[in-house]
């Protein structure tokens, strides 16, 4: 059912790429297409199309280049209109969307134009499933992106990053770095106590909000239910910023969890 | 009058495919309990060891629904699970689906990082067990993350990730998912769908 290395098939669905190196492994059947662009893949390249077709699109001109040891999952959407580069070692969930290009030019034209910027992700990344990366996107080495965000920006290397559009939440491979983690959930619970429009940054001053009684018992009530951590007021009047606030509750959970 | 005819006629072909379906599709899972039933070809690889439960439903018909467990995997599907179109469910240590659970279609439950690739060296990142508990219900297009712990009765919304732990008969949604409110009618549902059942045998 999987077609390995030698396997004329797995050949044949590359066959538009400029190189592909030692051991590819396709599972299922997904399109590989270089529409006089260029494709590059290092070796043990691993793409699976099964339940859901991936594709992979390099337009005239343009490069796509995967690095060693890359695995994308089912569902790839991938298209190089002017660069994309994967650095080795990346590992890229399923329903991936990951472009250089937007396809349009100004509102309301709608004829295929490319305004293209390079998307170049570094080595040893780890890609949640269904992230979108967007024309411009800079992921640095060892940086991870948690499942469903949307990436259009630059991510420092070794950092661990979430939501749409995905803001920094702390080192990559943290615990406190994941979906269930303070990091993610606490600017969330911050900016509902405070009923403010904005998703308050994790570097946030404490004291710059306007803390009434009310809203600071609201943060409290929630991390309570959403972190199982009892904080008082005092300490969140007292922490600096909001990135000491998830290290003081990251260190709360992880003693109640041994506990 | 003729419309209804073919209409049965129809329902008793796609029955009749189905149930050999789950006899023909299913056959590299090490067991399948009796009346599970498959529309369309579902996709197997079976490293491990795959169990699907009695009155199980497979739907593969605009996507294949994928089940894939690694050479230490575990995949255990309960009785009265349905599993809708395009999901995939990858297991190198453990994927547990408790009775009547309902996946809605493009699901993602896999306890590694990048599900589907259950022979790939994974570097220092280890695989966690997910649980899901009966009667949960997963909405479309929903991403379940290794170490997940779904609660009896709880309520997914479409497009939701989850994360850790969901307590039972709650209904939860977003990125990540948060319990939203309590399934109101939880206890209500269950009752009426368990009599539905025990009226239909």
């Amino acid at each position: 059912m999987t077609a390995r290395d030698g396997d004329w098939l797995t050949r044949w669905r590359l066959r538009t790429c400029e190189a592909v190196g030692s051991d590819p492994q396709l599972r299922g059947r997904p399109d590989v297409y270089a529409e006089g662009g260029r494709i590059r893949i290092g070796d043990r390249f691993r793409l699976s199309s099964r339940p859901v077709a991936s594709h992979l699109a390099s337009g005239p001109g343009a490069t796509l280049e995967i690095g060693h040891d890359v695995a994308i999952g089912h569902g790839a959407a991938i298209a190089a209109y002017e660069q994309v580069r994967i650095g080795d070692g990346t590992s890229i969930g399923p329903y991936v969307l990951l472009m250089d290009t937007n396809f349009h030019g100004r509102t309301g034209d709608q004829s295929v134009q490319h305004e293209t910027k390079p998307v170049l992700i570094g080595t040893s990344c780890r890609i949640g499933s269904r992230v979108t990366i967007t024309r411009g996107a800079v992921i640095g080495d060892g940086a991870e992106i948690l499942a469903g965000s949307v990436v259009s920006s630059v991510i420092p290397p070794g950092a661990c990053a979430g939501g749409a559009r995905a803001r920094v939440l702390g080192r990559a491979g943290d615990a406190a770095c994941r979906w269930d983690g303070a990091a993610a959930l606490l600017p969330e619970l911050l900016r509902e106590a405070l009923g403010s429009p904005a998703v308050p940054e994790l570097d946030a001053d404490l004291s710059s909000f306007a803390w009434t009684e009310r809203s600071l018992c609201t943060l409290t009530a929630a991390i309570e239910r959403e972190l199982e951590t009892s904080v008082d007021a005092d300490t969140v009047r007292r922490t600096a910023d909001l990135r000491q606030l998830v290290a003081t509750i990251e260190r709360t959970r992880r003693a109640n969890r041994s506990r | 009058m003729f419309g209804q005819i073919l209409g049965k006629v129809t329902n008793a072909i796609v029955w009749v495919q189905s149930r050999l379906g789950g006899r023909i599709w299913l056959w590299r899972c090490d067991q399948v309990g009796s009346n599970t039933r498959t529309f369309w070809r579902p996709y197997i690889e079976n490293r491990g060891r795959i169990t699907i439960g009695s009155d199980v439903r497979i739907n593969s018909h605009w996507a294949p629904v994928e089940l894939m467990s690694g050479p230490d995997g575990v995949i255990e599907i309960a009785d009265g699970v349905y599993i809708n179109y395009g999901t995939l469910i990858s297991a190198e240590r453990r994927v547990r689906i408790g009775a009547k659970v309902m996946i809605g279609n493009f699901a993602i439950i896999g306890d590694t990082d990048v599900p589907g690739f259950t022979d790939r060296p994974r570097g220092d990142v280890e695989p966690r067990e997910i649980e899901i508990g009966d009667g949960a219900w997963l909405a479309a297009r929903v991403t379940v993350l290794p170490g997940a712990r779904i609660g009896a009765g709880a309520v997914i919304a479409a497009g939701s990730v989850v994360a850790g732990d969901i307590p039972p008969n709650a209904v939860a949604g977003g990125i990540p998912a948060r319990v939203l409110r309590q399934a109101q009618h939880a206890d209500t549902a269950a009752r009426a769908d368990r009599q539905a059942v025990d009226s239909a045998r």
